[in-house]
């Protein structure tokens, strides 16, 4: 199994709202790939047709070899699925959930329940009913975390949450790479979350998605250039298309480069403003890089692919 | 316990700042050589990072020379890492290098430089244990 989700051409609209469009990714196995965008990007509904909680428009999804409109049992027991608005029997306690998920998967490894348990630091036998909105979702984890599903997938697991439960979180998500094989698919808002945990990040965007790659390779594609001019030139008519919002005001040029290359980028200022004196790139968080691809989207039409 | 302690910074790759965490723990002899290195598993639930990054780590320090793995052990600073003067120095080329790519483009000469790093050095040597 060398790819873990593939989605092909996947749309859905409701009505005319274009939620997911033309989208197509792939998913390798063993590794975590973050889907990041604004609130109303599509997130949640891309997941929704992966795990066949929705229909889609066109195009198909595939969740470990299987097309999510075919999703079985089979393969819905190798799957761990948790949502941000997870919907749980609220009246059982952490002990009765653990115990009636128990029988439905085979690989139900009770030793990992137990130390997920006391990591969460989850009282057994409290309703979750009583249970704080962070040590509910900690349930759910622990429910999906217990029969060392293949691929886990999390839908905006640390929205509105403390600093301490994101931490058991990631903790509890952390577990499931000790097994050979293992996938974390995890939507988010919350860049600087993500940014030590994912090998692959998506920006998704009105729908689409505008980009996947290495967290590597984006953060060592993205500077922040800051240019000293000699003098209060006016910006030529055409820049480099990589340069993102170009600012320029006295003897001040700043821009994102969107393909830094040392020696690269200096011809280019060089060439383009003779004047330069000075210099200086700076590496961007992940952060910084999705408000700065975000920025370029709204200000440019929508059909137009700046990257 | 991780035997090197680092507060990450966002913009950089999670790599290169657990390399260098653990660059800084050697020659600050922090670490020493035939020390036993944290599993990969270990750093990454400490550190809260991706296990493939941690591998990564490893891979990296272990071709650099300054992490052994031995088989069915463990992997261990490898002895004879940072030994001499010369190794210890070789550890600081990255970023000597971007201090002096920093510099050039600052126009300063190598006289300023030398000069910066001598003040900075005196006045940490004023507080010993750093």
């Amino acid at each position: 199994m060398d790819t873990a989700i593939e989605t092909d051409r996947l749309t859905r609209h409701f009505g005319k709202v274009e939620a997911v469009n033309d989208l197509t990714l792939s998913v390798p196995d063993g590794g975590v790939f973050a889907l990041i965008g604004p609130n109303g990007a599509g997130k949640t509904t891309t997941i929704k047709l992966l795990m066949n909680l929705l229909q889609p428009t066109s195009g198909r999804s595939v969740l470990l070899g299987t097309p999510s409109r075919r999703l079985d049992p089979a393969t819905l027991r190798r799957v761990g699925y948790v949502s941000e608005n997870q919907e749980l029997p609220l009246w059982m306690t952490v002990r009765q959930l653990a115990a009636f998920c128990q029988p439905l998967y085979p690989t139900w490894d009770r030793a990992l329940a137990d130390e997920l348990r006391r990591g969460f630091d989850l009282p057994p036998d409290r309703p979750l009913r009583v249970l704080s909105r962070g040590m509910r979702m900690k349930a759910a984890l622990l429910c999906s975390l217990a029969y060392r599903p293949r691929v886990l997938v999390l839908d905006e697991p640390f929205a509105g949450l403390d600093p301490l439960i994101r931490e058991d979180l990631v903790e509890g998500m952390l577990r499931l790479t000790e097994q050979e094989h293992w996938t974390v698919f995890i939507s988010s808002n919350d860049v600087d979350e993500v940014e030590p945990l994912a090998d692959q990040v998506g920006f998704i965007n009105n729908g689409r998605l505008r980009l996947a790659e290495p967290v590597s390779a984006l953060l060592g594609r993205f500077r922040q250039i800051e240019v000293t001019l000699d003098s209060d030139d006016p910006l030529p008519a055409s820049l480099p298309p990589a340069w993102l919002l170009p600012e320029a005001g006295s003897r001040l040029l700043r821009f994102v480069d969107s393909a830094w290359n040392e020696p690269e980028t200096d011809r280019q200022i060089r060439r383009l403003f003779p004047t330069s004196r000075q210099v200086s790139s700076t590496p961007m968080s992940l952060k910084a890089i999705f408000v700065a691809l975000a920025r370029t989207w709204r200000s440019t039409a929508v059909s137009k692919e700046v990257l | 316990m991780l035997p090197f302690s680092l507060t990450f910074r966002s913009g950089i790759p999670v790599h290169d700042q657990v390399v260098y965490a653990v660059k800084k723990a050697v020659v600050s002899g922090r670490l020493r050589p035939g020390d036993p290195f944290p599993s990969v598993r270990a750093m990454s639930q400490h550190l809260r990072i991706n296990p493939n990054t941690a591998q990564k780590v490893v891979a990296t320090l272990t071709g650099q020379g300054l992490l052994e793995v031995r088989p069915g052990i463990g992997t261990f600073v490898a002895r004879g890492s940072a030994s001499s003067a010369a190794q210890r120095r070789a550890l600081l080329s990255d970023e000597v290098e971007r201090l002096v790519v920093e510099a050039k483009k600052l126009s300063l000469e190598v006289e300023d430089l030398t000069e910066a790093v001598r003040d900075h050095w005196t006045r940490l040597s004023a507080f010993p244990g750093r």
